[in-house]
């Protein structure tokens, strides 16, 4: 048992008081609390309490990098060094021109990175904005669920 | 798995240009285990399992946000119908009850939480009486929470007391927020065979049924299916409903996979997806939209159920190929104040009530967020629950009302409650007297297909 609530606690000490009735020695209260939270282990699915949600996780591989805008000298230089600066590995890139505007989709891998996904996203956004990008970056997961059987 | 350029694309469009948002992530609390014959020990118990259960919710859900790019409107909760968890308590009880619920839900920053409710389909307890005569100031005492009442199933029939009593309600409801347009109706709602999964407001619940905690999703995506629909406007019907179909499998996919995720991040299980379109007042998310897209000049015009019916029925099978586990109310919505399209109708008199009422034959919910008169009777308000409640008992489909009859207002004025509840043009009802037949009580049976055994 990780944690015990107030209200557990006070169940516990509500069983111990019943059964001792007055025969509390250290051994007799410690072997009632051990079955007293056997029981409460045992007993119905309580709800347990939540995990923690982790502050940073790795997105398990693999990210999709968009990034749209008027075209500008430089562009793809500056993302692609920002992701090797993140140690993000470029698995896939398909990159288009239509008149002056600028869409590029970058696939990469960030297993070896050991930035967590949150800081990854911010510093892409941030190298976008450099060049009036607007740059939206997304775990693949997404993309598979939407548009594979 | 290659992902190619123009997937990536449509779904960048559809998240950034069409509004596709995952409606709600509702989580799912049982409160059986709260229960106590100590009025402040059930208070001290409901307030602590949510708080211990509820503590990461937004969070997770503003991480997964973050992580897959697609945004989830509202956070929300559901709970045991309080009706069975005070059952035994009076209804000044129940407002105190109430005021817990609240108390939690702005300290975990949740949107919404859902299940001041109690299912009275065959018959009132004590607790179902006390806490149905609560909700007029349970409602005004807080920001947060919802109440419905179920008052009919296929298998119970209609229990008329209830019906009459909810008319009362809602009338003295509105009453308690004139000075906002009776906006507490806004969080109250009538019920015939409500689904104890549902992951929307203001009609969810967590069903006795449930598991001890779930997560459930309501996906929304008018804008998106409006594409599809605009798309495809030189196509025949089956085309049609093919291009809807595919639009919808996407959109519950995205949604499905948002929900089981926040539920895996979380450690607890992942209930169902609820394929529901749900509109918003923002320009191009709406569903009367859609309809008019199919080729009608606008909501109201004959044709206009048989578009709604078959855009529920595409959307359907777009969801079902996509989840495995698709539930709440999964059709269309088409709440007045909340739908650009439907407020523009209703403001024309092209939408009536009465066609509304027929509309909700072939899809979900009913008369939802429609403002009357505030003269309008107790018994015309009961008649209208009557009547919705007669076509999901008959069709074995969920149906319900969420009507406001807006003090000192009537027709030819609005009521404007900001934001995603909308602009609300009072709607003329019916002023045929009904009360004898309103005020005759008892519960008018079950419909023979009820008995299916």
């Amino acid at each position: 048992m990780s944690s015990l609530t107030e209200n557990e606690i006070r169940r516990i000490a509500e069983m111990a008081v019943r059964q001792l009735e007055g025969h509390a020695t250290p051994a007799n209260v410690e072997k009632v609390v051990k079955s007293a939270l056997n029981r409460l282990d045992g007993g119905a699915p309580k709800t347990e309490r939540m995990k923690r949600v982790p502050g940073g996780t790795h997105a398990g591989g693999r990210i999709i990098i968009t990034a749209f805008g008027a075209n500008s000298i430089g562009i793809l230089a500056g993302l692609t060094s920002e992701l090797a600066a993140l140690r993000c590995d470029i698995v896939d890139l398909s990159q288009k021109i239509m008149q002056e505007f600028f869409t590029i989709m970058i696939l990469v891998d960030s297993q070896a990175s050991e930035f967590p996904f949150e800081t990854i996203k911010q510093r892409m956004v941030e190298k976008g904005e450099s060049f009036n990008l607007k740059v939206i970056v997304q775990h693949e997961d997404i993309f598979k669920t939407m548009h594979r059987v | 798995m290659h992902i190619e350029l123009p997937e990536i694309l449509e779904t960048i469009r559809m998240t950034e240009v069409e509004h596709f948002d995952i409606r709600t992530v509702t989580m799912g609390i049982n409160l059986k285990d709260c229960i106590s014959d100590s009025l402040p020990r059930l208070k001290e118990n409901i307030y602590e399992k949510l708080m211990r259960t509820a503590s990461e919710h937004v969070a997770t859900a503003e991480k997964v946000e973050a992580q897959y790019g697609i945004s989830i409107a509202n956070k929300r909760i559901s709970v045991t119908p309080i009706a069975l968890v005070g059952d035994g308590y009076y209804a000044e009880d129940f407002v105190e009850i109430a005021c817990v619920l609240d108390k939690a839900a702005d300290n975990l920053g949740v949107d919404y939480l859902g299940g001041f409710s109690a299912l009275v389909q065959k018959g009132f307890s004590k607790g179902d009486l006390g806490l149905i005569r609560a909700i007029p100031e349970a409602l005004t005492q807080t920001k947060h929470v919802c109440s419905s009442v179920n008052v009919a199933t296929t298998k119970a029939g209609i229990n008329m007391d209830a019906v009459y009593l909810m008319g009362q309600i809602i009338k003295e409801t509105a009453e308690r927020s004139a000075d906002d347009d009776g906006i507490g109706c806004a969080k109250l709602v009538v019920f015939a065979n409500a689904p104890e999964d549902n992951p929307f407001i203001a009609g969810a619940f967590h069903g006795v049924s449930e598991p001890d905690v779930v997560i459930n999703v309501g996906i929304s995506g008018p804008g998106v299916i409006l594409r599809a629909v605009r798309e495809s406007y030189q196509t025949d019907f089956p085309t049609l409903a093919d291009n809807i179909r595919r639009m919808a499998f996407k959109i519950t996919r995205a949604g499905e996979f948002v929900g089981k995720t926040v539920a895996r991040l979380q450690n607890i299980p992942y209930g169902i997806v609820d394929i529901s379109l749900a509109p918003t007042p923002m320009p191009g998310d709406s569903i009367a939209d859609i309809l008019k897209a199919m080729g009608l000049e606008d909501v109201g015009a004959p044709g206009t159920t048989a578009a709604l019916a078959l855009l529920n029925d595409a959307v359907k099978r777009g969801g079902l190929m996509a989840s495995s586990h698709v539930g709440g109310m999964s059709g269309a919505f088409i709440p007045v104040s909340e739908d650009q399209g439907m407020i523009d109708a209703a403001r024309t008199g092209h939408i009536t009530l009465e066609k509304m009422e027929a509309m909700t034959s072939v899809c979900s919910v009913g008369i939802d967020m429609v403002a009357v008169p505030g003269d309008t009777s107790v018994e015309a308000i009961s008649g209208l629950i009557a009547d919705e409640c007669a076509i999901g008992v008959a069709n074995s489909k969920t149906t319900a009302v969420r009507v406001i009859p807006v003090p000192g207002k009537t027709i030819g004025e609005e009521a404007d409650y900001g934001g995603l509840l909308g602009v609300a043009p009072i709607m003329p009802l019916s002023t045929l007297n009904n009360a004898h037949f309103i005020h005759r009580g008892g519960r008018i049976p079950a419909p023979v297909k009820g008995i299916n055994n």
